[in-house]
């Protein structure tokens, strides 16, 4: 008698407080090689998520998979797809309309076709090869003679609280960070901020954010945006043959800020 | 009769003697000349020049008015310096790279320890670390309420304010700001705080009780990156340091409304306010400048040259 008392008391007692402690576990697959930059950048994320989540019960996982084993598995269960790999497979993949509302994310393809093609699901993290063009114009027309390359990102950029990042980047992983490694970093933590706002998994509303509602720190500067084409609105990084950043586009006094790089609209 | 008064003036200057009298300056910390400008408030002037040692950002006073506090980045240390004799005095062990901190009633320094994610407290009694509190990605700003019995700290990667109890040195609440938040500061009755967000550009207002978010704003100016934040007195007013947007934002604390806009030096940081509320200074940091800001006109009335990117303030009044 008494014990059942008790049992109940425990169940009265208990139950609601594993019912409040209870854990949003959020999986999310990655399709691509997993000894790259761009799946060391997506594991930096993912530490800084868990590091978030742990004050709010949410708890993250990268789960790498084949072509073959995302396909077997159901698009209801996803919450968001990580991708490293060609323009034509990340396409074939955004276009696929079993993942039509799973937001994917292209880590590694600069390729124009990605962002011209304006799928409502596909975000492309890197700046475009239209946008690195645009960025390095923008240069020549003030230093006609100083040969510069584009890039998203760079081991030496300070600003914005980038060597905060560069530094743990390399105290985790013993590497520069690269373009591809900010790119697996900033799909994550733009996945985790998401999730942290809206308290949900669902890929429906993770879309839903990421395309209305986002204000990313993607420690790069202002705060980022996706364009209709989804593309990320972000500043490039200029760097001469020494490897030294000379300059951030958009230059100073360029008309239209950040959009001045890429094709911004899907017209 | 004599003897009751005799007791009262000995009571008198037991208190006076405990707090010391404000040295009516204003310190700033220069984060790349690794020294504090000292500038006498009558005469808006530097007087003083120390050397503190590398990268010198956070900077605030003891309760009792007597020492300078200076945390020193690179050297993973607090600076102490006498007020009475303006020399650095030692220097105590603060943990990996010490940004800013808060000095609590009871003499606890809190701060953030940026790279570790963590926040650590201070007995500068015997100058050791007490207690370590971990927290979120690049912890900032950190206030402590008037009373003491509350400590918040943001973290500008992880999007939040980490409300620790001082009772138990633990986190008790963690609540999401906008993007990279830095500066924190309570009302004078402690009922409310407020938030600034850098790249999110919002100031948000915290109810102290429930430890919710009651308020939140964004501030209506180009190039708009809250910084620093302090509330007037009378709880009416906040003014925020608004970085590269060059000015000091004058908001009514209640509607979140801009009020006026003061432009200062370039890429504003550090803020301080004199305690009758009249009078701000800010920590220019590309400018290498402090402006005096006077809270009646809402004007910048002298520019002071100090070291290079001035970071921090204390104000000693």
């Amino acid at each position: 008698m008494i014990n059942i008392k008790k049992l109940a008391l425990l169940i009265v007692f208990i139950w609601p407080s594993v019912l409040l402690a209870e854990t949003m576990e959020v999986t999310l697959l990655y399709v691509g090689p997993t000894d790259s930059q761009a799946w060391a950048g997506s594991q930096q994320g993912l530490d800084e998520a868990n590091l978030q989540g742990q004050f709010l019960g949410q708890n993250y996982q990268i789960k790498s998979v084949t072509m073959k084993e995302l396909q077997d598995l159901p698009a209801s269960n996803m919450t968001a797809i990580l991708v490293d790999a060609s323009k034509k497979n990340v396409l074939s993949l955004a276009q696929d309309a079993k993942y039509s509302q799973v937001p994917i994310f292209n880590l590694t393809s600069t390729d124009d076709a990605l962002r011209s093609a304006c799928v409502p699901n596909l975000f492309n993290i890197l700046p475009s090869d239209q946008m690195d063009k645009d960025a390095i114009a923008q240069w020549q027309a003030k230093n006609p003679d100083i040969a510069v390359k584009a890039q998203a990102w760079h081991e030496d950029f300070v600003k914005f609280a980038a060597s905060q990042l560069n530094k743990r980047f390399k105290r985790n992983h013993n590497v520069n960070m690269t373009d591809d490694a900010w790119a697996g970093w900033a799909s994550v933590k733009m996945i985790s901020d998401t999730v942290a706002r809206t308290e949900s998994i669902k890929s429906t509303s993770l879309l839903e954010h990421l395309k209305n509602d986002l204000s990313f720190d993607g420690q790069k500067g202002d705060t980022a945006t996706f364009r209709e084409t989804g593309q990320l609105r972000q500043i490039v990084l200029l760097v001469n043959d020494k490897n030294e950043i000379v300059a951030e586009a958009p230059l100073r006094g360029v008309k239209n800020g950040l959009d001045s790089l890429g094709k911004t609209t899907c017209q | 009769m004599k003897f009751k008064s005799l007791l009262l003036s000995t009571l008198i200057m037991a208190s006076t003697a405990a707090m010391a009298e404000p040295s009516h300056r204003v310190f700033i910390s220069n984060e790349k000349s690794d020294s504090v400008s000292v500038i006498d408030m009558k005469t808006n002037a530097v007087i003083k020049t120390i050397n503190v040692g590398e990268r010198p950002r956070g900077i605030g006073l003891s309760p009792d008015g007597d020492k300078l506090y200076i945390a020193v980045s690179e050297e993973n240390a607090i600076a102490v310096v006498d007020l009475k004799t303006l020399q650095l005095e030692k220097k105590l062990d603060a943990g990996d790279d010490p940004e800013t901190f808060d000095v609590a009633p009871n003499g606890y320094i809190y701060l953030s320890n940026e790279d570790d994610a963590q926040a650590s407290v201070i007995d500068p009694k015997s100058g050791k670390v007490i207690e370590t509190i971990p927290v979120g990605i690049e912890p900032e700003g950190v206030a402590v309420s008037p009373d003491g019995s509350l400590v918040l700290v943001t973290s500008e990667s992880t999007n939040m304010v980490h409300v620790i109890d001082t009772a138990k040195h633990k986190v008790v609440k963690n609540i999401l700001v906008a993007a990279r938040p830095r500066g924190l500061a309570f009302n004078s009755d402690g009922s409310l705080a407020y938030s600034t967000s850098e790249v999110g550009n919002e100031v948000t207002v915290i109810d102290t009780k429930s430890l919710s978010i009651i308020k939140k704003a964004s501030i209506d100016l180009k190039n708009s990156k809250p910084m620093d934040i302090k509330v007037s007195p009378d709880g009416k007013t906040l003014y925020v340091t608004t970085g590269r947007g060059n000015s000091v934002a004058v908001l009514d604390a209640d509607t979140l409304e801009m009020k006026a806009n003061v432009p200062v030096g370039k890429r504003v940081w550090g803020l301080g306010m004199s305690k009758d509320g009249s009078t701000l200074y800010t920590a220019d940091g590309v400018s290498s400048t402090v402006s005096v800001v006077d809270t009646k006109t809402n004007k910048a009335i002298k520019t002071i040259e100090v070291g290079q990117f001035p970071w921090g303030v204390a104000v000693d009044d």
